[in-house]
């Protein structure tokens, strides 16, 4: 009961939007997810607790983007800060999401949740004020491709939402970033509706600092002939839970997803996945790796449901994983839950460490151990980096990865 | 365009062992409370620490829920309207088969299990349960001469109590789950095997298992010990008479292999599946277990499951002993309504351990059939390996398949590979079979078969011909 205490206390029942009331009083029924359900049995009881002991925060202090642009024709939005934006260009527009639409979404959303497994945007759209909550329409072609940052500060709570309509035909490149300060928490909470004919590339780039803690929930709706294409990279989190909802609502949709998730100290990083196909003719091509070092722990839940009107589907799912310590932990589980008789659906896991005849055959031409083990690594990484769009060179994401600790 | 209905035909077929046997039994009351387990206990002239045993049990199942995990879907079960013990009347003791009742003899006969030793087709020895109770024993002399006892679990608690005292419930324990509780109260018979150390049973060990009464469960428990260096290969057969209510079956399987010792432990469930509407059928809540104690030794669960209204099953192995081997072969075929939720553990806690897991499903009609399954390495599993591979085939577009594999790993230095796959009848061979001149129905019985081969061939040889008589017998009959 705590955590509603804590939200109703940060603000008084009038500022409250109508979308938080009604969030609000679902979490009143069962305030935190059933910790024997499927979705959030492997969760850190202790961290997830952790996760909510800070004080909520609604007022962005001043965020310094790291890298500057090296490109004027990158579109960089902070949520929570420039909110106004109109852009309307020749080949392409980007509006704001008005007040009733937003509100329209939202609800018809939120009569679709289900308590434990929606528990993240729950959380998220009962802290989201109008501020930290960013809605664009995009239309057109010829966009240049788009950042959008999430940033928590230290020693609070922060909750960032992200809609986004991509009308029929247009395609975007979007990186989103979500960063965390030492001690903070980020509840980040992104839907996207993905129209006929339209195409999005998204990354998902999340790095905090120590203790700092994620609930990153990603929902997207895919009409007919859409695409949808995400890399996602989340390490450096204390506690990080990534989780992927994507529905093809009528079929005839491709999605790929690549995704990865680096666990050291004693972080635990999760990412679940959820995929419905309802409709025929669904394309799924997923890779999901993860590491785990030190006494960390990695979790990978997949979900594959394919019901009988999603007749010729075809999905593949794969986890691949990396155990690098005695006392680190990986817990792995693709699923498919399949109905309809005229599909291809396979998928695949692994846990295993590093190659020790490659690594043997790099020391004997004079590599040291140390070398060739990153060098191993930076392969294992790429595949997925690679996959990411945008500007991702100027992260130096490798680098992030190989060298910091 | 393959003939949807042709195929679905073709998987259907009447359940040939639904008879009644009409023969006098001795029942107790339905319900289930402590004095109904010290009246089981009671009868089967039980030493005090069973008793003991059971009621600590039956204590520890009054805690406990039923599980509600498994993606199956069936009416409560009402624990009360249960008859937890009934018997065929017979003479007090036998002595030689010819003292059992000609009409079970006759029963397991028209099963197809040869009791009487002279009409012995081949060289296994059989265990025949009717109900409650063990109905004979076959090949017990030529056994005993090598030092193997096979016989009832109720014989055994009698003329062996010390190591029924020492291993039962060692691998299962009574609060291991809501079935195995109830099973631990209850059981009312099963085999016992005892290999002793360096012996190679010198036959195929079998049990066979028959329900006929309808308002009865049964609730039978196998323990097989294997001393240093023995083997032994088991089978199991199952089938009950149809009737329009659901009878339920709770059994408790415990395997323990010590140093170089090898059980081979296979089964084919036939039990009755329920007619086209769901009505009637057995709830099948089983647990499996095998410890793997001993270094190299290796437990190997081969199954074919085709019956039963629900299959709640998961048939493990505990890999504790170092180099130890475990392995699992299943097919289960579901059809009409029938629920399947089953898999495996395996459970890596020494080093070098080394698991192998091939599950093929195949659904049909409006079926479930689920692939659940556990790999876990321990922190001391080094060195050690799983391999698992879960296929399956979907028949018609009612039926729904899934796969649930959970995957845990806390050692570095192991290996687990697992993949899984789902198809349905390809148009293109069936095609190029019936090009071939290959009739439409034995062309989908090929391809059924085909399908299972990996599984198939891990059955013992007479298990592997009746198993694919079972496969025949649901994919032939009804077409042309």
């Amino acid at each position: 009961m705590e955590i509603i205490e804590k939200i109703q206390t940060n603000k008084s029942i009038d500022n409250q939007t109508e979308i938080q009331k009604i969030c609000l009083d679902k979490l009143q029924s069962s305030p935190l997810p059933n910790p024997k359900s499927e979705q959030w049995r492997l969760s850190n009881k202790s961290k997830l607790s952790n996760f909510l002991d800070y004080s909520v925060n609604e007022n962005n202090s001043k965020f310094d983007i790291p890298y500057p642009k090296n490109s004027q024709s990158t579109i960089r939005l902070i949520i929570g800060e420039n909110c106004q934006i109109k852009l309307i260009e020749k080949t392409y527009s980007i509006r704001q999401l008005s007040e009733d639409e937003l509100q329209k979404y939202i609800k018809e959303q939120i009569s679709c949740f289900n308590q434990n497994e929606n528990w993240s945007d729950l959380l998220n759209l009962s802290l989201s004020c109008k501020n930290n909550i960013l809605g664009l329409k995009i239309n057109g072609s010829k966009i240049p491709p788009i950042e959008i940052f999430s940033y928590a500060s230290g020693n609070s709570l922060n909750a960032k939402t992200l809609i986004i309509f991509l009308e029929k035909n247009c395609n975007v490149e979007l990186l989103q970033v979500n960063l965390g300060e030492d001690t903070s928490s980020l509840s980040q909470s992104t839907f996207f509706c993905l129209e006929e004919n339209s195409s999005l590339n998204h990354g998902v780039v999340s790095y905090g600092a120590n203790k700092s803690n994620l609930l990153n929930s990603l929902n997207v709706i895919q009409q007919k002939n859409s695409e949808y294409n995400l890399g996602s990279l989340h390490f450096k989190f204390n506690y990080a839970r990534f989780e992927i909802r994507i529905k093809q609502s009528e079929g005839n949709a491709k999605t790929n997803i690549k995704g990865m998730q680096i666990t050291k100290k004693d972080e635990q990083i999760s990412t679940y996945t959820k995929i419905d196909f309802d409709g025929p003719n669904g394309f799924l091509d997923q890779i999901n790796k993860s590491l785990a070092d030190d006494k960390s722990h990695a979790i990978f839940e997949g979900s594959i449901i394919v019901p009988k009107i999603a007749q010729k589907t075809d999905a593949s799912q794969l986890s691949r994983n990396l155990l690098l310590s005695n006392h680190a932990q990986i817990d792995t589980k693709p699923q498919l839950e399949i109905i309809a008789d005229d599909v291809k659906c396979k998928h695949g896991a692994t846990i295993s460490q590093l190659n020790e005849e490659e690594l043997f055959y790099m020391r004997t031409r004079g590599i040291t151990l140390t070398e060739a083990s990153k060098l191993q690594l930076s392969s294992y990484f790429q595949e997925i980096i690679s996959f990411i769009p945008v500007s991702k060179d100027r992260w130096d994401l490798l680098d992030k990865l190989l060298n910091e600790n | 365009m393959v003939n949807e209905n042709l195929v679905k035909d073709v998987v259907k077929e009447p359940y040939k062992y639904g008879f009644i046997t009409d023969i006098e039994t001795e029942k107790i009351d339905k319900g289930l409370n402590e004095d109904i387990i010290k009246l089981i206990s009671q009868k089967k002239e039980e030493p005090k620490f069973l008793l003991d045993f059971r009621l600590k049990a039956f204590k520890k199942w009054q805690k406990m829920k039923e599980p509600d995990w498994a993606a199956l879907g069936y009416k409560k079960i009402d624990y009360q309207d249960i008859i937890y013990y009934s018997a065929p009347k017979q003479k007090e003791k036998i002595s030689s088969l010819d003292e059992v009742d000609p009409k079970l003899l006759e029963t397991f006969d028209k099963l197809g299990i040869p009791l009487t030793e002279q009409k012995k087709l081949t060289n296994v020895a059989v265990d025949a349960v009717f109900d409650s109770v063990s109905i004979a024993t076959t090949f017990r002399e030529e056994l005993a001469e090598h030092g193997v006892i096979f016989c009832s679990i109720s014989e055994a608690v009698k003329n062996h109590g010390d190591l029924i005292e020492k291993y039962l419930g060692t691998v299962v324990p009574a609060s291991d789950n809501y079935f195995a509780a109830l099973n631990s109260a209850v059981f009312s018979d099963g085999s016992f095997v005892y290999i002793p150390k360096g012996v190679t049973c010198p036959m195929d060990l079998s049990s066979y298992f028959r329900i006929n009464s309808g308002d009865s469960g049964q609730f039978e428990r196998t323990l097989i010990i294997a001393e240093e260096s023995s083997s032994v290969s088991y089978l199991e057969g199952c089938t009950a008479p149809m009737f329009d209510t659901n009878t339920l079956h709770a059994a408790v399987v415990e395997l323990i292999a010590l140093d170089d010792a090898s059980i081979k432990y296979s089964t084919v469930q036939n039990w009755y599946a329920g007619d086209e509407e769901g009505v009637g059928g057995i709830f099948n809540f089983v647990t499996k277990r095998g410890k793997c104690l001993g270094k190299r030794s290796k437990i190997s669960w081969s199954q074919v499951e085709t019956g039963s209204a629900i299959t709640w099953k998961y048939p493990s192995c505990l890999l504790l002993g170092e180099e130890s081997v475990g392995e699992f072969y299943s097919v289960a075929l579901t059809n009409n309504l029938q629920q399947a939720d089953t898999g495996t553990k395996m459970i890596h806690i020494g080093p070098k351990t080394k698991s192998t897991i091939v599950s093929k499903g195949i659904s049909a009609g409006n079926s479930k059939n689920s692939y659940r399954g556990l790999v876990k390495m321990g922190t001391k599993a080094t060195g050690s390996r799983n391999y698992s591979q879960c296929d399956s085939m979907l028949i018609g577009d009612q039926a729904s398949a899934n796969t649930f594999p959970y995957i845990k790993s806390q050692q570095p230095n192991s290996e687990i590979e697992h993949e899984a796959s789902t198809c349905r009848i390809s148009e293109d061979q069936l095609f190029y079979l019936q090009s071939r001149g290959i009739e439409f129905e034995e062309a989908v019985s090929m391809m059924v078969s085909g399908f299972c081969r990996d599984v198939f061939n891990q059955l013992p040889m007479e298990f592997a011909a009746e198993a694919d008589k079972l496969l025949a017998l649901k994919l032939e009959g009804s077409v042309g």
